[in-house]
């Protein structure tokens, strides 16, 4: 088992009374599966990646139970020990590739950035042919050029694969995909789910997909979550869930999608 | 780049090149010794001997202007590197970590700067003792504070951006977040605000020289140079223009490259 959360739960106190994010969320991730979170807007999906990637700000918000990668809890790590862990061992894409790369900084440069941290024994040209592989790897076509350009010379969906690579260049085992495609349209949309899918069978990395979009989380993920005001609702294989949801919530969630007869 | 091919910039291209062509002569060697003095010359009009007269000494006012711009732009220079260096760590370490020490710092920046930097140039000043060294820690000091308040504004500014927490998921630490990711996407801002800082010190070190505090004789300097002028105004009016306007063209030209780069 790569991760295990257990009675996961977050309380905020920045403003005048607690306020309860998340609350008793539980569940596990192996080596190499792609688990899916779905629910609406606002329903703490994004809080939990953000605690599983030790991204959780310190102060003002109370955390509980615990989340276990490889048997170590990054919720109470010092700062060192998950410093090595992000990176490294733990990736994440966010929903805006716009904003989530540097507008300053080459593309080369930021794939290279988890080399540069973790990997301080490569040298530059290793580092090169290591990001222009990675490049590679994400379908992106002249990676050559897409290693020189810089941010706003690419478009949203190349943005999405350069996150995808910078996540994967040192070879993690866990990538967190928070809405990855949300901000795409629909045929991109397609294109870096299909990406993700391969990634997941080439480099056997277990791979956390979230989305409010119940169409992508099927077709794209072994087991599903299903979370509704930050509490897990349901949790199950992808077939059953959807064949044979057991929750109220889950059969709403279920109707409403949009079916497409072709 | 941007090109810059506007008219600001072009006109400021211009002025700051040909001061700074007059600044590198002046380095190189000037008409004649700048504190030779010749009785016969005493506030001798322009002529092809002397281009911008002589003052009172008889001194060449042309070698005396090189030589004080050369000592204006020097202290500017420096005032400006000690604020902005200051201003940008005290700033990004506000800006990024926030907290009691941001609350505290920002205090202290909020009173010092309620002062204008001349008045609080001329407080430190009178601590240090007067000299051209003491006024480009003083200015550089007095420079700090409306420096750090950019920077971190900035960099709050930038913080709250997600390439920050990209970056930090990497498990890039604090400093590198700050000053490989966080600062090149500030330098624009940074770079204007150097610009205007730098014109700001010319101009303080010239009052300050001309308050008698700055630069002290027989050094040359801009400031000193108008201030001496003062009682010859009416008998030998050159002496006055030619340093006055030098001060007026290079910040003129200074502040038009910094608009013109702002524009583009
Ligand atoms: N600083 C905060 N203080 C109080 N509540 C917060 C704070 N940040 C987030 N929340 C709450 O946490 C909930 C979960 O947010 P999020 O994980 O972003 O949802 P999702 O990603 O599923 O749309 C939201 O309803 C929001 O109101
Ligand atoms: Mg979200």
């Amino acid at each position: 088992m790569l991760l295990e959360c257990k009675d996961f739960g977050i309380e905020f106190h920045d403003h005048d009374r607690p306020e309860r994010a998340v609350e008793g969320v539980s569940f596990s991730l192996d080596a190499g599966e792609i688990l899916g979170i779905v629910g609406e807007s606002g329903s703490g999906k994004s809080l939990t990646a953000l605690a599983i990637a030790g991204l959780l700000p310190r102060k003002k918000l109370k955390k509980e139970g615990e989340i276990l990668f490889d048997g170590q809890d990054v919720l109470r790590m010092d700062r060192k020990a998950l410093r090595e862990l992000q990176g490294d061992e733990i990736c994440m894409i966010f929903q805006e590739p716009m904003t989530a790369l540097n507008p300053t900084m080459r593309i080369g440069l930021q794939v290279e950035e988890a080399l540069r941290i973790h990997h301080r024994e490569m040298d530059a040209a290793a580092r090169r042919e290591r990001a222009l592989s990675c490049l590679a790897d994400v379908e992106l076509p002249d990676p050559e050029q897409v290693y020189e350009s810089y941010p706003h010379q690419l478009s949203g969906g190349m943005r999405q694969r350069v996150m995808i690579a910078a996540a994967m260049v040192g070879g993690p085992q866990l990538l967190i995909a928070d809405e990855p495609t949300t901000a795409l349209d629909v045929t991109v949309q397609a294109q870096i789910i299909k990406l993700l899918q391969k990634i997941n069978r080439k480099e056997k990395v277990a791979i956390l997909f979230i989305s409010h979009d119940l169409s992508l989380i099927r077709q794209i993920s072994h087991r599903v979550l299903v979370m509704q005001n930050g509490r897990l609702v349901e949790q199950g294989e992808v077939e059953e869930i959807f064949e044979h949801p057991c929750k109220d919530y889950t059969k709403q969630l279920l109707s409403a999608i949009p079916r497409v007869e072709l | 780049m941007k090109k810059y091919r506007n008219f600001n910039f072009i006109c400021g291209a211009v002025l700051t090149g040909f001061c700074l062509l007059i600044v590198l002569t002046g380095l190189i060697r000037t008409p004649y010794d700048t504190t030779a003095m010749s009785v016969a010359d005493r506030l001798s009009a322009p002529s092809f001997a002397h281009w911008m007269g002589c003052d009172n000494y008889g001194r060449d006012i042309l070698s005396r202007v090189m030589e004080g711009m050369r000592n204006t732009v020097w202290i500017a220079l420096l005032t400006v590197a000690i604020g902005t260096l200051s201003g940008v760590v005290i700033g990004a370490v506000c800006g990024y970590f926030g907290g009691l020490l941001d609350d505290i710092l920002m205090r202290v920046n909020d009173v010092l700067f309620s002062f204008p930097s001349i008045l609080l140039a001329l407080v430190i000043i009178s601590l240090l003792g007067t000299g051209s060294l003491n006024v480009t820690l003083a200015l550089g000091i007095a420079f700090i504070p409306s420096f750090a308040r950019i920077v971190r504004s900035e960099v709050k500014k930038q913080s709250a951006l997600e390439y920050v927490e990209s970056a930090r998921l990497m498990g890039a630490g604090h400093l590198r977040v700050i000053f490989v990711h966080i600062l090149p996407n500030i330098l624009p801002v940074l770079l204007s605000s150097v610009m205007i800082g730098f014109n700001n010190a010319v101009l303080a070190e010239a009052g300050l020289s001309y308050l008698g505090v700055g630069v002290q004789p027989p050094q040359a300097s801009l400031g000193r140079m108008l201030s001496e002028a003062q009682s010859y105004l009416f008998t030998a009016p050159w002496y006055a223009i030619f340093p006055g306007l030098m001060i007026v063209l290079m910040v003129l030209g200074f502040a038009l490259l910094a608009e013109g780069m702002t524009e583009a």
